[in-house]
């Protein structure tokens, strides 16, 4: 086994027809596959194997994809640290790959790779056995080296599951394929995000927003001066529900237990201190301080959540999609929560909102994100592909 | 000092469900341990709670049973705490946005005014699951049984209207007939399907002080309740005239020893708004669909009882409190029975034969058609009260019809009038100094003559016919002249 892989499935053989049936998916293992150690990266699920299909792997199978392994992921897929999200398909070894995303993971990982990533609306896709952290942000993003691709994969999996009744109840979207009209579309860009880049990193930006224009798109600025307030929510919201979220590995059904504890209390602190790692440790940590010490903190950035989701719809009336840029953050591997929150800074806004974003490399010679509204997927791939289309003929 | 108590009830009431509340598990706590279990009510990585519409339904139907108002939005929270009966960490319950609000239920105090004793909400929220201590040697060990993890709850939290154990009792027996009325649940605090604790703080007589509380469980039947906030009542009364502070804490009941005492102080966590499972939205449509399926209640049902069954409202009120003793009572009249004896037979006769033999009415063998044919027969005088108190016995052994009981046991009564002024002729002849007293003008003796006459025919004379037969040789004395 390499570095990239986990677990390989000895039996990747895919259907015999179906929309996925050419291609190769790799999973993470926080995505149950029946029979497969599910363990999502930590040792709080060491030698636990999977006991039913996640929603997405049983539509992926039923669309004729051919399911190659488990890739290694970060602890429970927070952060990319010690995680090879993206390699598989960077090597070519996985036509796609399915990376949780709560922070900007999905896309981080294919900006790493040099790939195309796709975290969809919130609510699109089943999270029927996904093993998650924080339920209201996250979601199975999709690194892929092209849109279309993205586009097929996201048509299968996504849609309402009985299994899942967190899913809104609304329409399916249609995702055939659609030509985009670059002089009927406006691409906004929040200037202050521009300001808290690198010298080099704004040129490639601007060069990006440049290309754009010559696409014949309207671009246009979208002031946000909260943008600050997305991560900071992110950490509050995101860190509570990680709290609860982990409460299950108590070692009293499942898990690694401590031997030696002298109560059944003991015996949580024991087996707990054995089960997580560090940064997940002080990410529970901070969740159950805001849950227990100060609810008011956590209650606040509940309400400015809702706030900054009412913002972003101001946004997008006058934009239809937003072009933001990357990450500024180069070192992947970061052990402490304020690296981690600072690598996804410009990520996990879309986590917050819920909103689609997609992930581009070279657009005009650097990687940029575009997110819609929230249920724009459709026209945002759509927009992606010829985006990318123009990028092959311009070049 | 005076004091009067001002006590609040929390009230935990297990739905009747076919399965859990997040789950398709069966609804079956006493099963074998851990056999209704699933990756979902176990909370293995990747489960997704989904919230049971019949539980939904159920505790709607609870709510709106004891006036309460179903709100439009609701949601489930998760109250954190760690415990090994808790399969996450966190309890689904509603916390911030409960299913409904106000209601109430209106009771007699013990000077029989009426009182209106209001519940402030009522929430769901699923059970956790049991423990059991043991000794495996001399290690102590803890064992956990998921059966009951999951089982759809819900809690019903009053206003602190009472002033005493009367009215709580008095509260609790309404509810109960309430919620068995609406179908939701058995509410036996004996079986654990309702369970109670109790609030209870003391302030001088006439004031409109809130003081410090004591919260009072374990009790497991309504009586105990009662006891245990009569206790607490005497023992909070005690120590404030000892000059000692209340202060706030949880006590256990001790049915033995009939105390409460204190116990371990059981850590509270918060609760905050659980992210998966959906906002709760009910319509105007939906909550007036629930309204329509519940029965009609038992207040208005034993007014129309009064009404059209001419009862007391004593009778009415006693035969409404349970509805399956009042749709039986129905039944009988609707086959045919007279108001009067369905009445006096169905609660004097079939009702103590019923607990004797630990049935309920509803799934005994006595049926009112079986138990009106039986009826019937007695108001016709085929048999007499004595043959219909035998045949029923019977009815409980087996399916036969009891008219085929009757002829085949020969327990038809003997009304042919020349048969039954022989045995009376007997009678006379055979018990001289009894006819003698009752011609002296005791009365009495005319019973035992009736006896003696009864005896002779195995019991199946007619009784009424007898007693005509001799009253009218008694007093013509003609064909006894000679004695």
């Amino acid at each position: 086994m390499d570095s990239v892989f986990f677990y390989r499935n000895s039996k990747p053989a895919g259907g015999e027809d179906g929309a996925l049936q050419e291609l190769k998916i790799a999973l993470q293992p926080n995505v149950s596959v029946t029979g497969w150690p599910a363990t999502a990266g930590s040792n709080a699920l060491a030698g636990f194997t999977a006991l039913q299909d996640a929603t997405v792997v049983d539509r992926l199978r039923r669309a004729g994809a051919s399911l190659c392994g488990y890739t290694v992921m970060s602890e429970f897929g927070f952060g990319l640290g010690g995680s090879s999200a993206g390699e598989a398909v960077r090597r070519k070894i996985a036509d796609a790959e399915l990376v949780v995303d709560m922070l900007g993971e999905s896309r981080l990982a294919a900006a790493r790779a040099d790939a195309c990533g796709f975290k969809p609306s919130y609510g699109l896709i089943s999270r029927f056995g996904i093993i998650g952290l924080i339920p209201s942000m996250e979601c199975p993003g999709i690194v892929s080296g092209n849109v279309r691709q993205i586009r097929a994969i996201l048509e299968a999996v996504a849609g309402p599951d009985e299994l899942d009744f967190s899913l809104p109840d609304e329409e399916p979207l249609d995702f055939s394929p659609q030509e985009i009209d670059p002089q009927k579309t406006t691409l906004g860009f929040v200037p202050e995000l521009v300001g808290g880049l690198s010298g080099q990193q704004q040129n490639k930006f601007m060069s990006a927003l440049e290309f754009l224009r010559k696409g014949g798109f309207k671009v246009r600025e979208s002031r946000l001066p909260d943008f600050s307030r997305f991560a900071l929510v992110h950490r509050i919201v995101g860190s509570v529900e990680a709290s609860s979220c982990a409460g299950r590995y108590d070692s009293v059904r499942y898990g690694p237990r401590a031997v030696g504890a002298k109560n059944w209390n003991e015996m949580y602190i024991l087996s707990r201190a054995i089960a997580f790692g560090s940064l997940v440790k002080s990410y529970l940590f901070q969740g159950a301080f805001f849950q227990f010490e100060r609810y008011e903190a956590y209650d606040n950035a509940c309400r400015i959540r809702a706030g900054l989701l009412a913002e972003m719809r101001q946004l997008h009336s006058e934009a239809d999609f937003l072009v933001i840029p990357t990450a500024p953050g180069e070192n992947l591997d970061a052990v402490s929560l304020e690296e981690t929150y600072r690598m996804f800074d410009f990520m996990a806004f879309a986590n917050v909102t819920g909103q689609p974003a997609l992930y581009m490399p070279s657009v005009g010679g650097g990687g940029i994100q575009i997110v819609g509204p929230r249920r724009s997927d459709p026209d945002l791939l759509a927009l992606g592909e010829s985006i990318l289309h123009a990028g092959r003929g311009g070049n | 000092m005076e004091f009067e108590a001002v006590i609040g009830l929390e009230i935990h009431v297990e739905l009747n469900c076919a399965t859990k509340m997040f789950c398709d598990c069966p609804n079956r706590p006493g099963d074998e341990p851990n056999v209704n279990t699933c990756p979902t009510c176990l909370w293995f990585p990747g489960a997704v709670p989904r919230l049971s519409s019949e539980a939904l339904e159920k505790a709607s139907l609870l709510c709106l049973a004891l006036g309460g108002e179903l709100q439009s939005r609701s949601a489930f929270d998760q109250k954190v705490y760690y415990y090994p009966d808790l399969p996450k960490g966190y309890q689904l319950s509603q916390a911030h946005l409960p299913l409904s609000r106000g209601g109430g239920i209106e009771v007699r105090d013990e000077k029989e005014r009426i009182r209106k004793l209001r519940i402030h909400h009522i929430h769901m929220e699923e059970d956790v699951a049991k423990l059991v201590h043991e000794m495996e040697g001399r290690t102590p060990i803890s064992l956990v049984d998921f059966n009951r993890a999951g089982a759809p709850l819900v809690e019903i939290v009053t206003e602190p209207d009472f002033r005493s154990p009367h009215e709580a009792m008095e509260f609790l027996k309404a509810l109960r007939v309430q919620v068995r009325y609406a179908g939701a649940s058995e509410c036996s605090m004996e079986n654990g399907t309702m369970r109670v604790d109790a609030n209870i703080s003391i302030r001088p007589a006439g004031t409109t002080a809130m003081n410090t509380k004591v919260e009072v469980k374990n009790m497991n039947s309504i009586r105990h309740v009662g006891d245990a906030i009569a206790y607490e009542i005497a023992r909070q009364s005690a120590s404030v005239q000892a000059g000692e502070d209340v202060v706030l804490h949880t006590r256990l009941w001790d049915p033995d020893r009939k105390v409460t005492l204190p116990m371990r102080a059981k850590f509270e966590g918060p609760c905050i708004p659980d992210p998966v499972v959906p906002l709760i939205e009910l319509s105007e449509e939906w909550i007036e669909e629930m309204r329509a399926r519940l029965p009609e209640m038992p207040a208005a049902r034993a007014s129309r009882f009064v009404e059209q069954y001419g009862l007391s409202g004593d009778e009415a009120a006693y035969l409404s409190s349970d509805p399956d003793l009042a749709g039986f009572f129905e039944a009988l009249i609707g086959h045919g029975v007279a108001v009067r004896s369905g009445m006096h037979w169905l609660t004097t006769q079939l009702l103590p034969a019923v607990r004797d033999r630990q049935l309920a009415l509803s799934n005994c063998r006595v049926t009112p058609e079986r138990f009106a044919a039986l009826l019937r027969m007695l108001e016709k005088e085929e048999i007499n009260a004595n043959a219909a108190r035998e045949v029923l016995l019977q009815l409980f052994d087996g399916d036969a019809p009891p008219e085929e009981i009757v002829a085949s046991r020969g327990f038809r009564q003997i009304s042919d009038p020349t048969a039954l002024a022989s045995m009376v002729d007997k009678v006379i002849e055979d018990n001289p100094s009894a006819v003698a007293d009752y011609r002296r003008g005791e009365s009495k003796a005319l019973g035992f003559l009736i006896g003696r006459v009864m005896q002779s025919s195995g019991g199946k004379a007619n009784p009424k016919m007898i007693r005509g037969l001799l009253v009218k040789n008694l007093e013509s004395g003609s064909r006894t002249a000679g004695a």
